[in-house]
């Protein structure tokens, strides 16, 4: 060992600056940090949340839009009979990467973009617990959405759907090298994924505010937490699977070859063991997000806290016992079929006990519908017709008439645009002065919210009837002779829908035409716009580097309206004792001495680049993997050598009464 | 009395309003005669299916009726109208547990009929007739097991149409040749997956006789939207008509015939993967196809009675023409098994589609059967090759084909 003795270990963390005596002027690493960045590198090297949970964000806002072109494309070949704008090989791309990019590259990363961003603020924390890591989580993901959608320009993109059923992923079924690109992309958001997931799990677990036990945590945080459980456990699922898959495509292996003797139906237990949380990993963060919306607008607290939050972790675990309901079709016998028709039924309870309680949020409330209030209420009622559909499906023998029909493409249209992209929206009006200082514009925010409600029951109601009378998905083209006749026949539904799906897209379109006006207009927004009621709103916005000026001291949940408000004992209403400006200037009046925080770090960046390229070489070749391996551990000895606190950008000297004010020594 | 009865009747008023309500709304935005359609059961199986939609639809109905009015109450009645903000109330759990136990009541009811309803579909035991069905990019193969109560002495192997009985109990063995597929006749039951190296099993039974619609409804490659079905439920006379006819011997077609040249043509092109059950080559020793060494799936349609059939290419094209095949599709089950059973006639013939397959199969159906993509293959193809015949062979192998009854 050198001079530089790593003797960190927790307990002697109280004098922690004394004893840590790495510094940039003593370079351990093979590249000094980058210090006091500015202009792009501030971006490309943060270890900030807040800047990370930013480009969560527009990068997965741009994966939407792409998301939302192929879904654009599918309704236009769908509009009429015998469809040519895309043949049959590229309208199997098409819904393939339709899917996976909704999933993967935009409902996760942007549930990521909030968790990111907020999750530290509602906890009264100043970062994540590895800040590093949470920076590598981000580079990773962008590596495997370029890797996936690179495919389209490199031999085709992947055909199997988003399920990838064995074997027709199989080298001899899928002979382009889309499904690799697939695999290689999937694998690589999937280890970002897990990496943050962790990440968050250690944060909410340690680094909450002092007084905030977890029956005080806001249900978004709460959401959050349950949703990095589910991906813990079931991510190492779809990644075995994918590794087995990767192997049997580009290395020769058997694992889903039936003249080998494989059971196709492995792969579908493997896919749905992950697949069926996955869904829950989509739509509990929405719950979240309008847990904190409906309270906030109604001024009253969120009904039956405790109902909610036991109602999301039971979700969460019985979500991990109905994956099966996913194959009622596949042969897995009565039994089997039993008891997990019974299980899906179970989860609708806790999931209407949700609806109940945002219901009764409101109810005795004094609404303010404002855009960001509208989302919510729509993800109520959406998911509320996703919902009781989804039961009908519960119902096995039934689901055996519905499944892969255009019934099932409404319900889970219902779920997940009407659920959570609607509370993903009710996030962006609700978040956005927070995030960027300025206002949202309400009455564009009406136009967008009313565009995509009608938008979206144009397009997904219709398939309900599609489905019921027997039109089934993932087909290129239907056929007249199917239609049957009448006014509402089946062509009509399908223009219908396709119509639809464009009044959605001038919906988004609406809020791409907000966010520009509201970039160019230079008025600040309020500190306390909406009167709301957790802990990141007693900051400045958008917050500090270090979020708070002094951690807040938490004594109730909803700490934030409490502050302002008191109940009158004669009345039981609540009057209001100081505004939430007032608050947020008295916290900066009383700003701590010394706070540490991390700094930017080249290594994450170049480590996901690293694993891009490794990737690759799976596909183009042993040099290439060579290549990247040697990135990944040339960028891995960077990483750890690297002290993770600078003294450079201290933001203030060193604590002398021994209580350090640092956070994530240990990056 | 008076009031018990007035009561009741009441009741069953508005039970019956209930129900006309719901018929009405669930009608409303509907297709009429819509082919796949899952809410027209026209068998046994498919009526339990129904029976337990008629009873969770009409419930999710009225509970989303009931979350709707109240939760547009709740709007409408709550608005900020300057009211004082009110006392910050964290609900009452009595209310929880009773929202908690009425849906869970709800689903109990569904679940126990759920339950029944799993069991009585999984019944194999009184099977009167087997049938094996295969599936194989794109299209499905059926193969009738002897089995004498049918009539059936020798193996009957068809495609394109499963034609069974009226009134009796059969079940489909379902496997797959290469990649995962499910088979789907709506209105006789729910969908089944063709699973390579399983046997499912799927029961079907008709009422009547009729033609009932299907399509391939696991996703399966390329073609997947053009891999459909058909069921030809025929009364048992028919059947029975139908069974003598598959199984009757090939006659050739007479010397100097077009047919007979035709003949030949199969036998230089075709034979490599179709069989034609007693086709002879002109040394005199049978014909046998040899699909495995040029197909992935080892299988092609057997054509011996392709004109007894109302389509081809995996039900993709009709044989008939437009309206030879309304004729059939549109006829009463009296007179179903009588038309069906005239198969194909050269005047009711679709020589387009049929001659334009001869003349280029892949450009009429998408398919992996460009030789030179074959690599990953080992060469094999994956439907059926452009097979470059000239416009008199494809003369010669329809007026072939037209007598293959």
């Amino acid at each position: 060992m050198s001079t530089n003795e790593l003797t960190l270990t927790p307990s002697e963390s109280p004098s922690l600056s004394n004893k840590l005596t790495i510094s940039p002027t003593q370079t351990l690493g093979a590249v000094r940090r980058p210090v006091n960045t500015t202009g792009w590198r501030e971006w490309l090297f943060t270890v900030d949340h807040k800047k990370l949970g930013i480009m969560y964000g527009a990068v997965a806002f741009v994966f939407f839009i792409v998301g939302g072109v192929e879904a654009l494309f599918i309704r236009l070949q769908l509009a009429l009979p015998d469809g040519r704008i895309l043949s049959a090989d590229k309208y199997n791309q098409m819904f393939t990467m339709h899917a996976t990019t909704m999933i993967f590259l935009f409902a996760m990363p942007m549930a990521a973009a909030f968790a990111n961003y907020f999750l530290p603020l509602q906890i009264g924390a100043r970062d994540v617990a590895f800040p590093r890591l949470n920076a590598l989580s981000f580079w990773l993901f962008l590596s495997g959405g370029l890797i996936l959608n690179a495919s389209w320009f490199l031999g085709g993109a992947a055909d199997g759907g988003w399920f990838m059923y064995a074997p027709n992923s199989g080298p001899v079924f899928s002979p382009s090298n889309g499904v690799d690109f697939w695999i290689l992309g999937l694998q690589i958001a999937g280890i970002a994924s897990l990496i943050g997931s962790i990440n968050l799990i250690v944060t909410v677990l340690n680094m909450r505010a002092p007084g905030m036990t977890l029956m005080k945590m806001p249900v978004f945080t709460w959401m959050i937490l349950v949703v990095q459980f589910l991906l813990v456990f079931s991510l190492p699922v779809i990644t075995v699977a994918l590794v087995l898959l990767m192997f049997q495509r580009s290395y020769g292996a058997t694992f889903f070859d039936v003249s080998q003797g494989a059971d196709p139906l492995l792969w579908q237990h493997l896919f749905w063991i992950f697949g069926h949380p996955e869904v829950y990993v989509l739509i509990l963060p929405a719950f979240g997000i309008i847990s904190e919306v409906l309270p906030t607008f109604s001024r009253k607290p969120l009904f039956g806290y405790p109902f909610v939050v036991f109602s999301g972790a039971s979700i969460g675990l019985v979500g991990f016992g109905v994956w099966a309901h996913h194959m009622f079709a596949s042969g897995l016998g009565p039994v089997s079929v039993a008891v997990f028709s019974m299980a899906t039924m179970a989860i609708a309870i806790p999931t209407g006990v949700k609806i109940f309680n945002w219901l009764l949020t409101m109810w005795g409330g004094k609404i303010w519908y404002s855009a960001a209030m509208k989302f919510a209420i729509g993800l109520v009622i959406l998911f509320t017709i996703g919902g009781l559909s989804g039961v009908t499906h519960a119902v096995a023998p039934s689901d055996t008439q519905q499944t892969d029909t255009y019934y099932i493409v409404a319900h889970f249209h219902y779920v997940l645009f009407g659920g959570m992209v609607f509370g993903l929206f009710s996030g962006f009006y609700y978040w956005w002065p927070k995030v960027f200082g300025k206002m949202l514009d309400e009455k564009l925010g009406t136009w967008n919210f009313w565009f995509m409600v009608i938008g979206m029951n144009l397009t997904f109601g219709p398939m309900h009837i599609l489905g019921l009378q027997g039109q089934p998905r993932r087909m290129y083209v239907w056929t007249e002779a199917r239609a049957g006749e009448g006014f509402f026949n089946l062509g009509m539904w399908n223009m219908v829908a396709s119509i639809g799906s464009f009044i959605l897209a001038v919906g988004v379109l609406f809020f791409i035409i907000n966010v520009i006006k509201t970039t160019r207009n230079p008025e600040r927004a309020p500190i306390d716009p909406w009167d709301a009621r957790t802990l990141e709103w007693i900051t400045a916005s958008p917050p500090k580097v270090h979020n708070f000026d002094r951690i807040p001291v938490v004594h109730h949940l909803d700490e934030f309206f409490h502050r302002k408000y008191e109940e009158d004992e004669a009345t039981h209403t609540m009057k209001q004792v100081a505004t939430g400006e007032e608050l947020v200037r008295a916290e900066e009046a009383a700003a701590d001495a010394d706070i540490h925080m991390p700094g930017p770090s080249y290594w994450p960046i170049l480590l996901a680049i690293g694993v891009g390229v490794l990737g690759m070489g799976v596909i183009y070749g042993t040099p290439i993997m060579v290549f990247g391996a040697l990135v990944v551990l040339f960028s891995s000895y960077g990483w750890v050598l690297e002290p993770s606190v600078p003294e450079s950008i201290d933001f203030d000297t060193p604590s002398t009464d021994g209580h350090t004010k640092e956070i994530a020594p240990l990056g | 009395m008076d009031i018990v009865n007035n009561v009741k009747a009441s009741s069953h008023r508005i039970r019956n309003s209930i129900a006309t309500i719901f018929g009405v709304v669930a009608l409303a935005g509907c297709a009429t005669n819509a082919p796949q359609d899952t809410w027209q059961p026209k068998g046994e199986n498919a009526q339990i299916i129904n029976n337990l939609q008629w009873i969770v639809f009409p419930m999710a109905g009225v509970v989303g009726v009931l979350v709707l009015a109240f939760a547009i109450y709740t709007f409408w009645k709550f608005t900020d109208r300057g009211q004082p903000i009110p006392s910050q109330s964290h609900g009452k759990p009595i209310v929880e547990i009773i929202l908690t136990i009425i849906p869970a009541l709800i689903l109990t009811v569904v679940g126990v009929f759920t339950f029944r309803g799993i069991f009585e579909l999984s019944n194999t035991q009184d099977t009167e007739m087997v049938i094996n069905v295969t599936g194989q990019q794109w299209w499905w193969e059926y193969d009738y097991p002897a089995q004498s109560e049918q009539g059936i002495t020798q193996p009957i192997i068809s495609s394109g149409q499963l034609v069974i009985p009226v009134g009796t109990k059969v079940l489909l063995r379902e496997t797959s040749r290469d990649v995962i597929h499910s088979y789907w006749i709506p209105a006789l039951n729910g969908k089944k997956d063709a699973v390579p190296g399983r046997i499912n099993l799927l029961r079907l039974q008709a009422d009547k006789p009729g033609i009932f619609a299907g399509q391939c409804t696991e996703f399966c490659g390329l073609s997947h939207a053009n891999m459909r079905m058909e069921a030809i439920a025929l009364s048992k006379e028919d059947f029975a008509k139908w069974v003598a006819n598959q199984q009757k011997a090939y006659t050739s077609p007479a010397d100097g015939t077009l047919a007979k040249e035709g003949e030949g043509v199969f036998l230089n092109q075709c034979i490599r993967c179709h069989q034609v059950n007693g086709l002879k080559k002109a040394d005199g020793t049978p014909a046998i196809a040899a699909p495995d060494e040029n197909v992935y799936s080892g299988a092609a349609p057997n054509l011996t009675h392709l004109m007894s059939r109302n389509t081809f290419a995996g039900a993709k094209f009709d044989l008939l023409n437009k309206s030879c095949r309304s004729d059939v599709w549109d006829a009463s089950p009296e007179t179903i098994g009588q038309k069906y059973l005239a198969g194909v006639s050269e005047s009711c013939l679709n020589a387009t589609d049929l001659r334009a397959w001869l003349r280029n199969a892949p450009a009429m159906k998408p398919m992996y059967a460009d030789p030179t993509k074959l690599a990953k293959s080992g060469g094999k193809y994956r439907g059926m090759p452009n097979l470059g015949l000239t416009e008199t062979d494809i003369d010669k192998l329809v007026a072939y084909l037209l007598t293959l009854k």
